[in-house]
């Protein structure tokens, strides 16, 4: 499925340590890596060093383990330059790390890494790193909602996460409480909630099932977002996958958006998975 | 991999780092993409928005549009006092919110204790050069330098160590401090040996760190994300309020408007049914129910109070009755947290401490009394409970000696033991206590009725039997030994001096002075159950109540302990810390769904996972805690108890509960005080729901019979914000009866308004008083002259002390039925009349306040209502009596019923 995986690597830490994620799944997916590193016009030379420095190292770690490595530096627009790398390269997937915006902006709106979300070609990976002293995720939480589309794009993208860090992965999926007028909340069992595990979330497990993939599914009733952090936090995963926000600006508004409180929030690293490839 | 895995050059790649440090651009770049290093609170519904959340309920939104219509019939009809109507119906709602708003509020401060267990200062490498900065600007990558005494800013790498120990207690719970190495370790974070975490201490030694993870990110971030983001919900009784107030308000506002169109279809005029559809709203709707009940709960929570049980928000009063698990830790809560050394294994026998009498130069007796850190100054031990108990021991056998100390390798959690080298009279000796397993296995001798023996495997076999039976007395178990060393301490010699001066003594080489040691024997020290705790779990089991005990000791001494304090009466299920680590939900779910449980060798990070299973399996669960880690456990609790004397002010400020002696049985008289709660709710619900009949059947006679209305809608208002408010006081302070504890916890499915209350309240005692109160109206209106038929003014003389009448009549068999209400079943006469005096108290203000309203302008002015003479009350005063035998004979029914 990712036969080109392309990192964008920048002068910040966090986008090295996004790169790396990127490297270990080139290298389970054999696929070539790319990466690029796009300077502003004004960018004062230390941003060059930097970011080139960054490069370096990846470049010697992609070489040590025998991963097709390319680099690609460029000076102008970042959104638009990596578009046309992407274009160019025919690049299946990018990662890219989130920067301080990212969490502070609401909806993320106007943000880079929200134009690649929504303007590249190609699946893309956005990363939030929070802790840097776990470089190979153990336990993985993946979110999934109810109904979701491209399924077996992301549990191929877990699969092979989970695969390179020789991982255990948890599908979990947070659910509206059963509320009732007279009634107020009505108590559910684990059992009697596995019952309902949504169509959505039991395809995901098969298609991990078949990929040979250690793994659970979790349904707890609560608000979505908080439910995701606190299951992270309480059960110590040390990575989260779940997918891109597929809600409008207006019902973000009015509802809110899950992704954004978990992004702004989340206790471990958090990769956000704008997929591309139909089922 | 993780970072502690790495070797130095790896983990400082990694983060893109070096021996000198970040330059400052670099540390400045990264501190604005990582943002500060400081513990933050997760986004939470404003406080404002909570409180408004209070006044757009589905009982609140009835409301307002009750008020709405009022300033609109105001309006359109002006001086038929319906905008008076309007305001009190606000009243009302601000009353209700600001009484619902006070039991659900609660102040977010375990944060803030949180925030005050990290340092304000660090000290850090950068260009190479050391510097001290603010502890929120440590940024991922910066070397950190520590000494004895820091408080640790974040979570790093070791990278340098000399000798230090860090106390992990506000993660991990334990107190004792652990040795950290700098070395490439593999295993988890926690665990590992070459990481230091933020909010935790340097207590000696000094190193140099890596800086990793930042702010929210440490572990103890998590902690804190954790202590925010729970929710604990809903308390039950708060549930129950809500679908009580819901069900309530439908069924008003459904009579409201059905009688709003049978008035419409009999003939009456608009504003005739109007009036009908607003009163009746207002009388079927028990406004005082919510302030009644908040009040009640702040009354029991100071009874608590007196009973050593600190509540710190109000509705977990209640909750507290209806907890069907209550998950307890066992050192100082079950056990008095008072050692003792209770058993001696020495030569192959197991004598009582008491019973010891030691021989010359007794080297256990040696050994208890100089590998020891206790001390004993002006005429008392003081130190570690366990050290102490082995001070005492050894003090009253063999008394002080002259020995000096040389040096110490000091108790360690991993190695589970202490050693110290000494210098007695000439010779040096090296002294060792820990646990069996790691002694047993240094020692190559034994000391057998005073020689030394080569020791071998059917000795190692009797000594760890003789292990297991003081374990199975529920003793904690050390070891102990000894050897004379022979020139390890003589570079020490400059020491001498210095004796127990940990600090300035070098610590030598474990290696060396731990081998070849003469095992000397065993000592068990008895934690003695507090005594009366057996009493308390007898009291928890009749009551239904779960009681699982979780641990740091071992399995034995843990069930042990149990058996004595009976807790667990067959095998129970003993689940330790390393396999519930590796046991699935599904697994634990199963294993706590047997009816007793003990898990041993746990730590505080894992009762949340606990807490987490029971609750999601629908039981209410109380859970104790003391250390900083304990928080989110608590948190996630339906009843989170933290310690007042061992607590930390972190798992104070996150619990709902503090107990002011640490005793287990305070949890179960707070429990017994809640189930008493719970009853005395339904007892007041029983009474303010009684007085709505007399509200309404005013009412609907107005419509039905075309009379003049006998009790207007501001007198309905007296009755149920003014009259019935002290009485229901009154009957929530009623004590607690002996059966209370003698029933299984309420079921999740009972409700609070259930129809025995209802058909109590509605079908029986709502009945007698309102022919009590349309006695009255007649009473007077017939004495005045009335004819049927006839509508009088709303100012007329004879209406208005007619209505007055109706209005005392009401609050004359209230008075009755504060005592009917006092039990359900039992004669009241059986429980002794004058055994609650705030129900005195309660029905003097009820009519000094009826008299407020009949016989003062301002009563009369603001209820519209008209002074009474005498005889009038005595005319009601027969209802109150019948209410009241009416009940005992319900009652005694019942009674023969049930037998």
């Amino acid at each position: 499925m990712y036969r080109r995986i392309l990192a964008a690597v920048n002068e910040h830490l966090n986008s090295e340590v996004a790169a790396r994620y990127a490297l270990h799944l080139a290298r389970v997916c054999g696929a070539e890596f790319y990466l690029c590193f796009i300077a502003d016009k004004n960018a004062p030379p230390s941003v060059f060093d930097h970011a080139q420095e960054a490069m370096k190292r990846l470049f010697v770690e992609a070489e040590k383990t025998g991963i097709k490595t390319e680099s690609i530096t460029r000076t102008g627009q970042a959104v638009e330059e990596i578009r046309a790398i992407v274009r160019n390269q025919r690049v299946d997937l990018l990662f890219a790390a989130t920067r301080r915006e990212d969490v502070e902006r609401r909806f993320y709106a106007g943000t880079v890494a929200r134009s690649l979300s929504l303007k590249l070609p190609c699946s893309v990976a956005l990363m939030r790193v929070v802790h840097m002293g776990k470089m190979r995720p153990t336990k993985i939480l993946v979110p999934l909602k109810a109904r979701i589309s491209k399924v077996r794009e992301r549990a191929w993208f877990t699969a092979k996460m989970a695969e390179c860090c020789n991982a255990k992965v948890v599908a979990f999926h947070a659910i509206k409480p059963i509320t009732s007028f007279f009634h107020g909340e009505i108590h559910l069992t684990p059992y009697e909630w596995e019952k309902r595990l949504p169509e959505g979330v039991s395809g995901f497990m098969e298609y991990l099932r078949k990929y040979e993939i250690e793994h659970e599914g979790r349904l707890l009733p609560g608000k979505t977002a908080r439910s995701i952090t606190i299951e992270a936090a309480a059960k110590r995963h040390d990575l989260i996958i779940m997918g891109a926000s597929e809600r409008s600006l207006l019902t973000t508004l009015i509802k809110g958006s899950p992704v954004e409180e978990v992004l702004r929030e989340t206790p471990c690293d958090l990769i956000i998975l704008k997929p591309r490839h139909e089922d | 991999m993780k970072i502690n895995s790495l070797s130095r050059e790896d983990a400082l790649r990694q983060l893109v780092s070096s021996e000198n440090g970040l330059s400052d651009a670099e540390a400045a770049k990264r501190l604005s993409e990582n943002g500060f290093n400081e513990i933050s609170a997760v986004a939470r519904t404003p406080l404002f928005m909570r409180f408004l959340g209070q006044f757009t309920h589905f009982l609140a939104i009835l409301l307002w549009i009750g008020a709405g219509l009022s300033f609109l019939s105001a309006y359109l009809h002006p001086g038929e006092g319906m905008s008076r109507l309007g305001f009190a119906i606000i009243g009302v709602i601000f009353i209700n919110a600001i009484f619902t708003f006070i039991q659900e509020y609660r102040a977010e401060k375990a944060l803030e204790a949180l925030k005050k267990l990290l340092p304000f200062c660090a000290r850090i490498v950068r260009e190479g050069r050391e510097n001290s900065v603010h502890s929120r600007e440590v940024v991922p990558g910066d070397i950190i330098l520590l000494a004895e005494g820091d408080m640790i800013p974040a979570d790093a790498r070791l990278l340098e160590s000399s000798m230090m120990k860090v106390n992990n207690a506000s993660l991990t719970g334990e107190s004792e401090a652990r040795l950290r190495d700098h070395m490439p370790s593999e295993g988890e974070l926690l665990e590992s040996p070459n990481i230091v975490f933020a909010g935790t201490t340097v207590t000696s030694g000094s190193g140099k760190a890596l800086v990793f993870a930042t702010g929210m990110g440490t572990e103890f971030g998590r902690i804190a994300h954790l202590t925010s983001a729970v929710e604990p919900g809903l308390s039950p009784l708060q549930k129950e309020i809500v679908k009580a107030t819901r069900l309530v308000a439908t069924i008003a506002a459904l009579v409201g408007i059905f009688f709003f169109a049978l008035g419409f279809f009999i003939g009456r005029s608009f504003w005739d049914n109007f009036i009908f559809a607003i009163g009746i709203t207002v009388a079927l709707i028990p406004e005082g129910m919510l302030p009644t009940v908040t009040l009640s709960l702040a009354m029991a929570s100071q009874r608590m109070g007196k009973r050593k049980a600190l509540i710190k928000n109000l509705s977990s009063v209640e909750t507290l009755g209806c907890v069907t698990v209550v998950c307890t830790d066992k050192t100082g809560t079950l056990t008095q947290n008072r050692m003792t050394a209770a058993k001696i294994w020495k030569d192959d026998q197991v004598i009582d401490a008491k019973d010891y009498s030691p021989q010359a130069g007794d080297m256990l007796m040696q050994t208890a009394l100089l590998c020891n850190n206790a001390r004993f100054a002006d005429n008392e031990y003081r130190g570690d409970p366990t050290e102490t108990a082995l001070l005492k021991l050894a003090r009253e056998r063999i008394g002080d000696s002259g020995a000096k100390r040389i040096s110490e390798i000091p108790f360690d959690a991993d190695r589970k033991r202490m050693t110290t080298l000494n210098r007695v009279a000439d010779r040096e000796y090296v002294f060792t206590k820990g646990a069996m397993e790691g002694i047993l296995l240094l020692c190559c001798r034994s000391l057998v009725n005073g020689t030394e023996q080569q020791m071998d495997d059917a000795f190692r076999q009797k000594a760890s039997e003789a292990c297991r039976q003081l374990m199975d007395m529920g003793l904690r178990v050390l070891a102990f030994a000894y050897k004379e060393s022979k020139g390890q301490g003589a570079k020490d010699k400059k020491q001498e001096g210095h004796e127990k001066d940990i600090s300035r003594s070098p610590v030598p080489d474990p290696h060396s002075l731990e081998t070849d040691l003469v095992f000397a024997g065993l000592i068990g020290l008895e934690d003695p159950p507090r005594p009366e705790v057996r009493d308390a779990i007898e009291k928890c089991h009749d009551a239904g109540i779960k009681v699982i005990m979780i641990t740091g000791d071992g399995s034995r001494t843990a069930v042990a302990i149990a058996r004595e304090i009976a807790l667990v009466k067959r095998e129970p299920v003993v689940i330790e810390g390393a396999d519930f680590v590796n046991m699935s939900d599904r697994e634990l779910r199963k294993k706590l769904s047997e009816k007793e449980i003990i898990f041993a060798r746990m730590t505080p990070k894992h009762k949340m996972r606990v807490v987490s299973v029971l609750k999601e399996e629908g039981e209410r669960v109380a859970v104790t805690g003391d250390g900083v880690n304990d928080a989110p456990a608590l948190k996630k609790a339906d009843i989170g108890i933290s310690m007042g004397i061992s607590g930390t002010d972190v798992a104070k400020e996150a619990a709902d509960m503090i107990l002011l002696d640490d005793n287990f049985a305070t949890i179960v008289n707070a429990v017994e005080e809640g189930r008493a709660v719970y009853e005395n709710i339904r007892k007041f619900i029983t009474y303010i729901f009684a007085s709505n009949i007399p509200e309404a059947v005013p009412y609907l006679a107005y419509i039905l019979l075309k009379i003049p209305l006998p009790l207007t809608i501001m007198q309905i208002l007296a009755v149920d914000l003014g009259t019935d408010m002290l009485p229901a006081l009154g009957l929530g302070t009623e004590k607690p009866t002996p059966s209370v504890m003698k029933q299984q916890p309420r079921s999740m499915d009972k409700r609070l308004l259930d129809f025995s209350v209802l058909s109590r309240a509605y079908l029986f005692l709502g009945p007698i008083e309102a022919a009590a109160c349309m006695f009255g109206f007649f009473y007077v209106m017939y004495g005045g002259g009335w004819n049927w038929g006839t509508m009088l003014q709303r100012n007329n003389i004879l209406y208005m002390q007619a209505t007055t009448a109706c209005l005392t009549a009401i609050v004359i068999t209230q008075a009755s039925n504060v005592f009917a209400c006092r039990s359900s079943k039992e004669s009241v006469l059986g429980l002794g009349l004058f055994t609650n005096r705030m129900i005195f108290l309660g029905i003097g203000f009820e009519l000094c306040l009826q008299l407020f309203i009949v016989y003062t302008p301002w009563g009369n002015s603001i209820f519209s209502t008209s002074p009474l003479p005498l005889h009038i009350w005595l005319v009601l005063l027969p209802f109150a009596f019948l209410l009241f035998f009416a009940e005992e004979f319900r009652k005694s029914r019942l009674r023969k019923g049930e037998k």
